[in-house]
């Protein structure tokens, strides 16, 4: 029996993607006084969606970055409980190694969140219906975060109108996991067929904190010997305050996408003999570095072409229908980034598809750019200049979750038994020459020296409080020793 | 081809030379001039190599264990050939560290003196894990080398191939590779390791069980007061529930993630008492068993990352040290560990003090997850110092390479000859 998710005190970006609510932006901001940001961040709480219901005109979700919490001065300083990997934040320089973030990847070169830019301390995520909509909530918004002064704004991020389709001009957002104990995730397993729709189903405890996770377990967490507000859910089974229940961590990066570079590449080395360009084998390749073609047809069932039927098709495995990366390239990006039954040590058992629940994500991203909204599939003579991707995720545990898929699973280049193909679409390739490997009979060919395609340009790690924590935070009496 | 030895030395440091000894190897490992002090790539035979200081720890009968220096190898055999070639290219930097040790012969000593000084210093390990035993540093490099080469080839003539049937391109593959004087030697097999030593592998194989049976009265009559005292020890035993020190976290991280491996090292007390020890003992003779006769062949119990592992007691039993290079990341390490083999980590880990709850020596523990993974952090050692021959060749890749050898010039069939062209 799965437990009740408290929906009215979860943040409604955990419960939901708002794709009715086809305009966004992002406000970084910074505390630059905390005992005025106290109170416009206790205003602006008041605005947050919760998780019960979908919002028919617009959303409102904040997040808090390590030190952002740390200037909120109503936590003991060494925020105890929080994982290393968030107080320590996305740019240390042993995460940034981790994460593959070198060179010109490297946060020092980015736009936002990196040592060369004004600090990030607060996330506002803001979601309406159309554009004049979210002009109006903004404007609102802003009266309350900047009125007292104490919050400033380091950058607006905009985003395209929500299409179905990221930069490069594939469709995007099919696979996602379903938390344990929603409505939706019910109906979803009763539409589809129970045995497949099982391998997507995972507990809310994977994103949610305080709620059992893959292992039955609950996530570490904050908690506070007592909260002294009586505001917070009590620790179950202790005598702590829970300031982790019905948050998560949200993880965010802008990722640039060359998507004039991407293209030119594929153009570059599928001309035919005499030199003149090949649509179709352009799009077949780019087809076979994601593992869907552009309309978002699995090549695990569509090998040959685009398959309009199949445009959502997610119920596939790969150990049954294409072991060899004969149809769906071994190293191509959806294996990595979701192996469903292809993990050791029995590939292709439910013990392995078991072992990948505990490494999902909630991908909550929204593209930016001329070419992020619903477009055909751009030519390399289009502008694509400034095109990319917010990705942002939610997760209960950043380095068993988005950590480790973008380190073991994307930016390895010993993926799936491979030994020189990092991820072809999003990987780094640092020092590192990339190959692509195309698996066939009676041999393989292989693309080397791949160019890089997606660029890091900022981010950061983000707590994203339920909302009492949240009330918590702005309203607690500071701690003493902190203005 | 050569067996692999882990060579173990560990000398003590006097209490004023700790500090000194610490920051010099983590300065090394830092700059990455550790290869200037000790260049390992020039030592034959070494796959990996590790010089680390071990904290003061408690010994026997409650005194103090003093701080010590540890170098671990995992190198091929024989020791001598090791020991004699390591302190004539890496005399300089063992000096810096060991010359502080009781009795290192320094200044004009001979490199007998020094070697024999090593070879006194030896622990033995308890239980030592070979990925692949018998395949020596030179054949992993040389195989990596012959498969790069047989890349490009296809690389190249892939469109002059292309709709050649198999047979024809193996063939092709083969008449390239036979044009290469530099890849001569593929054409032969690997040789085996040393006749006397699969000879005595297979008298230990005889050797544990026969020793079993004869004692199986014994150990009948035992187990059951055993299981009892077991549960007695699992009720009473109180886990830490330790969360690792933020600064551990960095120093450990610090020294992480650079290639495609990592080193692990850690230390812990083994609980206090015969029983423990005495069980603890027991479960390392097994494990030291199965790893040498059974996981010897890229597979450790569904564990296929790791290149090394080994377990040796330390300071009369009360301590145990363990020390492994694996592929990966150190979370994507503890998942498999918590994912498929967290019950042999239980049966060893859970003799160690403050490890978490086990039920029957070999249930729970380990998947309590974060519990484990902050067990393990809170135990880990900075590997400061850290050689590995082959950073970028994961276990999955070495076999292929291996595999692509010893399939190149062997007579194979159809369906052989298309499962071959598909290794590539």
């Amino acid at each position: 029996m799965a437990p009740t998710l408290e929906l009215d005190d979860i943040q409604g970006l955990l419960v939901r993607g708002y794709s009715s609510l086809k305009a966004a932006c992002f406000l970084l901001l910074a505390v630059t006084d905390p005992p005025a940001a106290r109170p416009a961040l206790a205003r602006a709480a008041l605005r947050v969606t919760d998780g019960r219901t979908e919002p028919a005109e617009s959303a409102v979700n904040l997040a808090l970055t390590a030190e952002g919490l740390r200037r909120m001065g109503t936590l003991p300083p060494g925020l105890d409980g929080f994982p290393e990997e968030f107080v320590s934040g996305m740019t240390d320089p042993d995460r940034s190694r981790f994460l593959g973030d070198l060179g010109q990847d490297a946060p020092r070169h980015w736009r936002w969140g990196g040592p060369a830019t004004p600090p990030v301390h607060v996330l506002a995520l803001l979601y309406a219906r159309d554009e004049p909509s979210l002009q109006r909530l903004e404007a609102e918004l802003r009266q309350d975060l900047l009125a007292t002064g104490g919050l400033t704004e380091v950058l607006r991020l905009a985003t395209a109108e929500l299409g179905d389709r990221e930069p490069f001009g594939f469709r995007d957002g099919i696979s996602q996991p379903l938390i344990e104990g929603l409505a939706r995730t019910s109906r979803v397993t009763a539409a589809r067929d129970g045995a497949t729709a099982d391998g997507d189903v995972v507990k809310a405890g994977e994103f949610v904190l305080g709620y059992p996770n893959e292992y039955g377990l609950l996530t570490d967490r904050p908690l506070l010997p007592d909260d002294g507000t009586g505001l917070l859910p009590r620790e179950p089974g202790g005598t702590g305050a829970d300031l982790g229940r019905n948050g998560s961590y949200l993880v965010f990066r802008q990722l640039h996408q060359d998507v004039q570079g991407f293209w030119g590449y594929l153009d570059d080395v599928t001309r035919r003999p005499d030199g003149t360009s090949d649509p179709a084998a352009r799009e077949a390749l780019a087809a076979r570095m994601v593992g869907r073609w552009p309309g978002g047809a699995p090549l695990v069932h569509a090998p040959g072409q685009d398959d309009p039927a199949r445009a959502t098709d997610n119920d596939f495995g790969y150990v049954a229908t294409d072991p060899d990366g004969l149809r769906c390239p071994l190293g191509a990006h959806i294996r990595r980034a979701n192996p469903r039954d292809s993990l050791d040590p029995r590939p292709g058992s439910a013990e392995s598809v078991a072992i990948g629940r505990r490494h999902r994500i909630l991908r909550r991203g929204r593209s930016y750019g001329p070419r992020g909204g619903p477009h055909p599939p751009p030519t390399a003579a289009d502008d694509t200049q400034g095109n990319g991707l917010h990705f942002l995720c939610l997760n209960a545990n950043i380095s068993r979750q988005f950590e480790f898929i973008q380190h073991t699973w994307l930016n390895n280049p010993g993926f799936n038994g491979l030994h020189d193909a990092p991820d072809p679409l999003v990987a780094p390739r640092g020092n590192h020459h990339a190959t692509f490997t195309l698996q066939a009979r009676p041999v393989r060919t292989r693309h080397v020296g791949l160019p890089q395609f997606v660029f890091v340009q900022g981010g950061a790690y983000f707590f994203l409080p339920g909302l009492r924590a949240l009330r918590y935070l702005c309203t607690a009496a500071p701690r003493d020793g902190q203005r | 081809m050569p067996h692999q030895l882990a060579v173990t030395i560990r000398a003590a440091l006097p209490a004023a030379r700790v500090a000194e000894v610490s920051e010099l190897l983590a300065e090394a490992g830092r700059k990455g001039v550790a290869g200037e002090l000790f260049p390992f790539a020039e030592v034959t035979g070494v796959h990996f190599a590790r010089l680390l200081v071990v904290p003061e720890g408690p010994g026997a009968d409650g005194a103090a264990v003093p701080a010590s220096v540890v170098y671990m190898g995992e190198v091929d055999a024989p020791l001598q050939a090791h020991l004699t070639d390591l302190v004539r290219k890496a005399g300089e930097g063992l000096e810096k560290v060991f010359g502080h040790c009781d009795g290192y012969p320094t200044g004009t000593a001979s490199v007998a003196a020094r070697t024999a000084w090593l070879r006194a210093h030896r622990i033995p390990s308890a239980a030592f894990y070979v990925n692949t035993v018998g395949r020596g540093r030179q054949q992993i490099l040389r195989e990596a080398r012959l498969r790069e080469a047989i890349e490009e080839f296809l690389d190249q003539q892939g469109a002059a191939l292309s709709g050649a049937p198999p047979s024809r391109i193996r063939a092709a593959i083969q008449e390239y590779v036979t044009g290469r004087p530099d890849l001569a030697w593929a054409r032969s097999r690997p040789a085996p390791p040393a006749l006397w030593w699969r000879i005595r592998q297979k008298a230990h194989l005889l050797a544990l069980p026969l020793a079993a049976l004869f004692l199986l009265p014994l150990l009948l009559f035992a187990l059951p007061a055993w299981a009892v005292l077991l549960r007695l020890h699992e009720l009473r035993d109180v886990p830490s529930g330790e969360r690792p020190d933020r600064r551990h976290v960095r120093e450990l991280a610090a020294c992480e993630d650079f290639g495609a491996q990592n080193p692990f090292t850690a230390v812990g007390s083994v609980k206090p008492g015969r029983f423990r020890r005495a069980t603890l003992t027991a479960v390392l003779l097994v494990v030291d068993y199965g790893v040498r006769h059974f996981f010897n062949r890229g597979d450790l119990t569904g564990v296929k990352t790791i290149h090394f592992a080994r377990w040796l007691f330390i300071d009369d039993k009360c301590r145990v040290l363990f020390a492994s290079n694996y592929d990966g990341s150190l979370e994507s390490y503890m998942d498999d560990f918590i994912d498929k083999v967290a019950w042999g980590l239980n049966a060893v880990f859970s003799n160690g003090r403050g490890y978490p709850r086990t039920r029957w020596l070999v249930l729970g523990g380990a998947k309590d997850e974060l519990a484990f993974k902050s067990y393990l952090r809170c135990h880990q050692l900075p590997t400061h110092v850290w050689y590995s021959a082959y950073d970028d060749l994961t276990t999955a890749t070495i076999d292929t390479n291996a595999r692509i050898r010893a399939g190149l010039f062997a007579d194979l069939g159809p369906a052989a000859t298309r499962a071959w062209l598909a290794l590539l």
